[in-house]
């Protein structure tokens, strides 16, 4: 007997994005419709220029699309205002990008706590961002500030913030692009250990093919348009 | 509802603000120089008017004073024969002017002269005489105490004789101080002080002399206080006695400070605060543009946030954090430096104020000084803050691509909060001008709205004059030929590139440099074009306190004087006061502002025969015994025509006339402003001088002075070069004072350039490295960056000395009706000053940059 498929959590309907630059108009995305159901582990693939940055933007609500609908969760985000927006990404995606983007004047257990804080939580919130710290190894750092950690300890501290406000999806843009072998590995052990733990629907966009081999569903983006979408077939 | 906490943001307001130390040091100091002129120029003004308060007794040398331009009539003189039997003791001093001359100096050297009764003068404080001396045993009738320019002018020492008058005075001591010398009428020039009895001698003082008198009053101690109390309501009933006894007079008493300076001080007190207020504007403005810099360097950061959920109203409130505390310290910082400028101020006004406050700090002063400083800088950086909203959080991920144009009402709908950010910036402004003027709120609001509609039109064009320079420089720079040297290529290009606010450095330069030359371009321009040349056909040479006995022979004297070009114009006077017009008393007239000079004793003056000059308006020449002639204006004022009885007193005497008839006098001629022509005989055994001008070649005035007063040692010749010298020595010690003050918007515009060094000093320390590595020497590097610095400082420079000659042609030609001499000098000073100044300012911001080793800040990448 066929199973429930389970319920939708990013819905992508005749998305299309241009850009007007002055002298002429450049179309990124060409009208791409994908839904993707919770608890899915999506790679985004494709060529320097394909478009998939641009997606990750307007999936992460960072972004306004020219035509089409994006739903998240349940919310409709296509048309919202920027402090609405704000709401929803505080709620709702947890983000890792590929330059970390800590903020360079709060220690690690600061930039953890702060998506707790601007969610309005309450203290009890310091003992779960002590715990990631934990959890990714920096236990004894937490108080350093970015400048006095190496690029993997700061990618670990942007994973444990990601997941500070138990948000239903992640968001990564080349998580591993900026460390080498070694501490890119690390990351993706602990990016898909945590992932599974904290039952999120993962979003990651990524060139490698290696690092996309351990997703659920590859999508391939060639100039603006979804040139395969592949399912990953079950072991 | 998701918040960035004030405590979260205050801690990365903070953190941040360390990082960018020393750019926001800078903001600090410019902040702090605004701040500091205001609170030091109205610390001193508000302890300077306590010592008004404290002293009025020492500065009047009395208890009370009445002051007026007549001698006391008889009545008036009963009236103080009255107060004598109540113990009030009384003593009296004149103060005029005449001609003095010694044996080695014939030339007459017009002298201020001041006669006291040495025995009872002063009743408070004391004069200091050098040698030191008693008063009364100087002044005798026959010795004299001078001032010691007096001497220098008149090439004599103490000792020698002095002719003043006619009559020869010895010259016994000089005067260092005297207690009441700002009270009295004339403090500017050489001055004499003698007995009155010296003075009688002289003939000076006759009858319907206009000289200024001054009676003072001590009033006798309470019996039972302490040995100088005096009862205050007895006070008032005196002083109401004297005022209605002397209406014209001005009474003051020692519970006020002396009315004339108190409003000298409350003008200067205003106009210096809003000078002050330039300055700080400049320092605001530099606190804006720190905030905008540092606010683009933290895109990301804002980027990072906004991704995590805060709002722009959130993030702003780091940034708002920033700004109040460079506004709190620099306004602290400011009241130390207003502490200094305030001690200094003493030594600025020395010359013509000899006593000074003592030194103490007023706490409304600078808690409004502190106050305006942290106002002026939140309102001025509402535009960079309200740019925050703009931030949008994708430069995260992308920040290349240019955005999709939006059409202009869609960009302009998005500007409206900075624009209003902008008119609340101008009403603020105003707000805060408002509330430094002192008056009425009426005066004090329209003040404020001139003084930020001509701030806003001198930053506009400056802005406008700033944007042109670049853009031209710009293109002169895309047409330069390769062999131009790299340096200068490479240093002016520097002025534009991203990051760098060359445009608003500019325009916060610009500010003080064309304040202060236009200060000191009108100051020069003035004094010049009056000396150079008086209008034409006006006399160059004022003769006063001509008898009606001296007049035939005088007129003879002058036109058998060489160099007298025009016949000599002469005018009958003598002082009288209109009473009733119609019947009516003036008092219910309702007369307004200038119209109640008839309150006081007005100059007419008589003609037998109408003289060709004087042109009927309306009705018909004097003819009948009881006619009187009315000039234009004053009909006007006193809604006059033919047939208006007038009524006049004139020294105790009723004189009723008729209006006959309104008339008008060329503006040019002697006593143009006279309002009434009567008969002479109207006038008979009134007091009747004379008073004249007459055009004399220049090389000829002391040979005119020399022997009017030969034969004529009472009538005042006076050269209108000597008043004119007078009157530059004082407008040259306000223009010190104005440009000390104004110099701050310069200090404030140096400090923002060096601020807006400091903040591109990562930008040149990369730079500096990727030169090196590619072969560029330090001396090479250095040039190029000092071509950056002194370009900078020439055009603005060019720019404020440019804008100054524009605004003192406006000034001069509208207010004072004069052409402006070509005068490139202090044009040229201005840029070369401003350059040779933004580089060394620029080098100290930028200190240690050559030093950075390559390597190091490559690898940091």
């Amino acid at each position: 007997m066929k199973g429930v498929p389970p319920p939708s959590i990013v819905e992508v309907r005749a998305l299309k994005r241009r850009i007007d630059t002055g002298s002429h108009t450049v179309e990124i995305l060409k009208g791409l419709d994908f839904t993707v159901p919770t608890g899915q582990f999506v790679a985004i693939m494709g060529a320097s220029g394909s478009g998939k940055s641009t997606l990750l933007g307007l999936l992460a609500g960072l972004d306004t699309a020219s035509e089409g609908a994006i739903v998240l969760d349940g919310v409709d985000i296509t048309n919202l205002a920027e402090d609405a927006l704000a709401q929803v990404r505080g709620r709702k995606i947890g983000f890792v990008f590929q330059s970390y983007q800590l903020i360079p004047t709060l220690t690690a257990e600061e930039n953890v706590l702060l998506p707790h804080e601007l969610a309005g939580g309450d203290a009890q919130g310091v003992t779960r961002a002590r715990e990631l710290l934990e959890r990714v190894g920096l236990g004894a750092r937490m108080d350093h500030y970015p400048v006095q950690l190496s690029g993997g300890e700061q990618q670990r501290v942007a994973l444990a913030r990601a997941f500070m406000t138990r948000p239903p999806i992640l968001m990564a843009d080349e998580p591993t692009g900026n460390l080498d072998t070694v501490n890119g590995r690390q990351i993706l052990d602990l990016l898909l250990e945590m992932n599974q733990r904290e039952h999120t629907t993962l979003v990651l966009v990524t060139h490698d093919h290696e690092l996309a081999a351990y997703a659920d569903r590859i999508i391939t983006l060639r100039d603006g348009l979804i040139v395969s979408d592949v399912m990953k077939v079950a072991a | 509802m998701p918040r960035l906490s004030w405590k979260t943001a205050a801690k990365i307001a903070w953190r941040e603000g360390r990082a960018s130390s020393v750019k926001f040091f800078f903001v600090i100091l410019a902040v702090a120089a605004g701040v500091g002129a205001l609170t030091g120029v109205r610390g001193f003004a508000a302890s300077f008017k306590q010592l008004l308060l404290k002293e009025a007794r020492t500065l009047m040398a009395a208890d009370v004073s009445v002051r007026q331009f007549l001698l006391p009539n008889a009545e008036q003189q009963a009236k103080l024969a009255e107060f004598e039997k109540q113990g009030i003791l009384r003593t009296w001093i004149t103060e005029t002017v005449t001609m003095a001359a010694t044996e080695r100096m014939p030339d007459p050297l017009l002298v201020s002269v001041k006669a006291v009764d040495p025995s009872e003068y002063p009743f408070y404080g004391e004069v200091v005489l050098k040698p030191a001396g008693l008063l009364a045993a100087v002044l005798t009738a026959d010795q004299v105490a001078v001032s010691e320019d007096l001497l220098l002018r008149l090439q004599m020492k103490l000792g020698d004789t002095i002719k003043v008058g006619g009559i020869d005075f010895r010259a016994a001591a000089i005067v260092e101080k005297e207690p009441d010398r700002m009270a009295g009428s004339l403090n500017v020039g050489p001055r004499l002080m003698m007995s009155r009895a010296g003075l009688e001698r002289t003939n000076l003082l006759r009858f319907g002399s206009r000289a200024a008198q001054r009676l003072l009053f001590k009033l006798p101690p309470e019996v039972k206080g302490p040995p100088d109390a005096v009862n205050a309501a007895k006070v008032e009933k005196i002083r109401l006695e004297l005022k209605s006894t002397f209406p014209e007079a001005m009474v003051i008493d020692f519970r006020e400070t002396h009315p004339l300076i108190t409003r000298g001080l409350t003008r200067s007190t205003t106009f210096l605060s809003l000078v002050s207020l330039i300055a700080l504007i400049v320092g605001a403005i530099g606190v804006a543009m720190a905030i905008h810099s540092h606010v683009q360097q933290r895109l990301d950061s804002i980027a990072i946030m906004k991704c995590l959920g805060a709002n722009s109203t959130q993030v702003m409130r780091i940034y708002l954090l920033q700004t109040l505390a460079l506004g709190l310290l620099g306004g602290l910082l400011g009241v130390l430096f207003g502490a200094l400028i305030q001690a200094a101020f003493p030594l600025l006004i020395a010359r013509y104020f000899q006593i000074a406050p003592d030194f103490r700090i007023d706490p409304s002063s600078v808690a409004q000084g502190i106050l305006i400083g942290l106002l002026a800088t939140v309102l001025f950086t509402a535009v960079p803050l309200l740019a925050v909203r703009h931030i949008r959080p994708i430069l995260i991920l992308r920040r290349d691509m240019s955005e999709t144009r939006l059409p202009w009402r869609e960009r302009l709908r998005r500007q409206w909060p900075a624009l209003l950010a902008g008119v609340l910036i101008l009403l603020g402004m105003a707000g805060i001008a408002g509330w430094l003027a002192e008056g009425n709120w009426r005066d004090s609001a329209r003040l404020g709205l001139f003084f930020v509609g001509g701030l806003a039109f001198s930053l506009l064009l400056l802005s406008g004059a700033a944007w042109l320079l670049l853009w031209l420089l710009r293109r002169f720079q895309q047409h330069v030929p390769f062999w131009f040297p790299s340096a200068l290529r490479h240093g002016i290009a520097n002025l534009y590139r991203p990051g760098n606010q060359a445009g608003a450095v500019l325009v916060a330069l610009g500010v003080g440099v064309m304040f202060t030359l236009t200060v000191y371009l009108v100051q020069q321009q003035m004094i010049g074009q009056l000396a150079a040349s008086a209008p034409p056909g006006m006399p160059n040479v004022f003769l006063i306190d001509i008898q009606d006995s001296q007049k035939d022979a005088l007129v003879k004297l002058l036109k058998a004087q060489q160099g007298v070009t025009r016949e000599p114009e002469i005018v009958p006077a003598v002082a009288i006061r209109l009473k009733t017009v119609n019947g009516k008393a003036l008092d219910q007239l309702e007369l307004k502002g200038f119209e109640r000079r008839f309150l006081q004793t007005r100059t007419v003056t008589w003609y037998d025969t109408k003289p060709d000059f004087v042109e009927m308006v309306s009705g018909n020449w004097l003819a009948g015994p009881n006619d009187v002639l009315i000039n234009e204006d004053a009909a006007k004022a006193l809604k006059a025509k033919r047939g208006t009885a007038l009524q006049f007193d004139a020294y105790g005497r009723t004189i009723n006339v008729q209006v006959v008839g309104t008339f008008k006098i060329e503006q040019v001629r002697m006593g143009s402003g006279v309002e009434f022509i009567f008969r002479k005989d109207q006038l008979a055994g009134l007091p009747l001088n004379y008073f004249g001008g007459v055009r004399v070649k220049t090389s000829q005035v002391a040979a005119l002075q020399r022997a009017s007063y030969r034969q004529f040692p009472t009538i005042s010749v006076i050269n209108v070069a000597d008043v004119l010298d007078i009157i530059q020595e004082v407008v040259d010690q306000i223009a010190v004072v104005v440009r000390f003050i104004s110099g701050f918007a310069i200090v404030a515009g140096i400090i923002i350039l060096a601020s807006s060094i400091a903040g591109t000093r990562f930008r040149r320390i990369r730079e500096v490295a990727i030169l090196k590595t590619l072969g560029g020497t330090r001396r090479r590097i250095a040039a190029i960056f000092s071509v950056e610095f002194l370009v900078l400082g020439a055009l603005a420079g060019l720019l404020g000395g440019g804008l100054a000659t524009g605004f003192s042609y406006l000034l001069m030609s509208r207010f004072f009706e004069a052409e402006l001499g070509a005068s490139l000098l202090p044009v040229i000073v201005a840029i070369v000053g401003s350059a040779l100044i933004a580089n060394v300012a620029g080098w100290l911001a930028s200190s240690r940059i050559l030093a950075q080793r390559p390597l190091r800040i490559l690898r940091d990448e």
